[in-house]
């Protein structure tokens, strides 16, 4: 990617936070936010986000000195963006606070609506999407904090072994072993579901 | 009438899409002052790696060998018999100067 000839490189800014000019730090928050903010949606509740990415940018700032600028700083961000929102989920269990313990009626009705409907497509009303990411949330809280995530990014993000694997500094084979079986445990939690 | 893995194919499908069809969080300028609010708050950072870093990055790194050098250290000690509750107990037994003051009273 080029830089901009006005603008300065990340590689520059950060070089400026680390010599003490922390009022720099403002433009890679600025430029990075939306990327930040769309990895957090994805992995953390709606409600959560904002306080979520705001760990990020702290986090980000406090591992600075250590970012190597071989690699890309979106890279480096985002892999600081997935083990904060990891970070998030191993607390969220700890604590057991968790959303949603079980499915309510309106969830199961619907579920068998859309399930005994000839057509795939009615899922594109509003409200069923409403409806299907409560029931994806609470499929996924059936899950360890690791399974978790890693299903997430390999399986519903469409990421490689490897990719995911740098992402949560997890080796590959661990990632590989991880995420076949968190699939198979998501089918297990599902299948009591559909054979009502 | 559906089969059970074409139930559960079409549940995946539906979760897939849910996934992706979460909607963005759109922050404001007020998010990014409370950003940098809290960045400024931590203060300027320093390339200058602490000691804390050293510990992570290096000591760590040592385990393995101090390992390894606790077990031949256990080995040795084992191979040239020493015990150091029998030899203290050795040296109690055979000390007679606290037993021959105990005589005078």
């Amino acid at each position: 990617m080029q830089n901009h000839p006005s603008r300065p490189s990340d590689s520059e800014i950060i070089r400026r936070i680390i010599n003490g000019d922390v009022n720099s730090f403002e433009y890679l928050l600025k430029k990075y936010q939306d990327h930040v903010l769309r990895i957090v949606t994805k992995h953390i509740p709606y409600n959560e986000a904002e306080e979520t990415a705001h760990n990020v940018f702290v986090r980000a700032y406090q591992a600075l000195p250590g970012f190597k600028e071989q690699g890309s700083f979106k890279q480096w961000l985002s892999a600081i963006t997935v083990r904060t929102c990891y970070d998030f989920w191993r607390k969220q269990y700890r604590s057991k606070e968790l959303p949603m313990s079980d499915l309510s009626e309106r969830h199961r009705d619907w579920l068998e609506k859309t399930l005994s409907s000839e057509s795939d497509l009615s899922f594109s009303e509003e409200s069923r999407a409403k409806e299907a990411g409560e029931l994806l949330d609470w499929a996924l809280s059936k899950l360890s904090a690791k399974d978790r995530m890693v299903l997430e990014l390999v399986y519903l993000e469409g990421l490689s072994v490897k990719e995911a694997a740098d992402l949560l500094a997890l080796s590959v084979s661990n990632v590989k072993v991880r995420s076949f079986r968190s699939r198979k445990k998501l089918e297990k939690i599902l299948t009591p579901l559909i054979s009502i | 009438m559906k089969s059970l893995s074409q139930k559960l194919g079409v549940l995946k499908k539906i979760l897939c899409q849910a996934y992706h069809g979460k909607e963005n969080v759109e922050v404001g300028e007020q998010w990014q002052v409370n950003a940098m609010r809290r960045i400024k708050g931590l203060g300027p950072i320093t390339s200058r790696p602490n000691f804390l870093v050293f510990f992570e990055r290096f000591v760590w790194r040592l385990t393995p060998a101090t390992c390894l050098l606790i077990i031949a250290g256990a080995i040795i000690f084992l191979k040239l018999g020493f015990f150091p509750d029998y030899d203290v107990l050795t040296l109690f037994i055979n000390d007679t100067e606290e037993l021959s003051l105990a005589q005078l009273f």
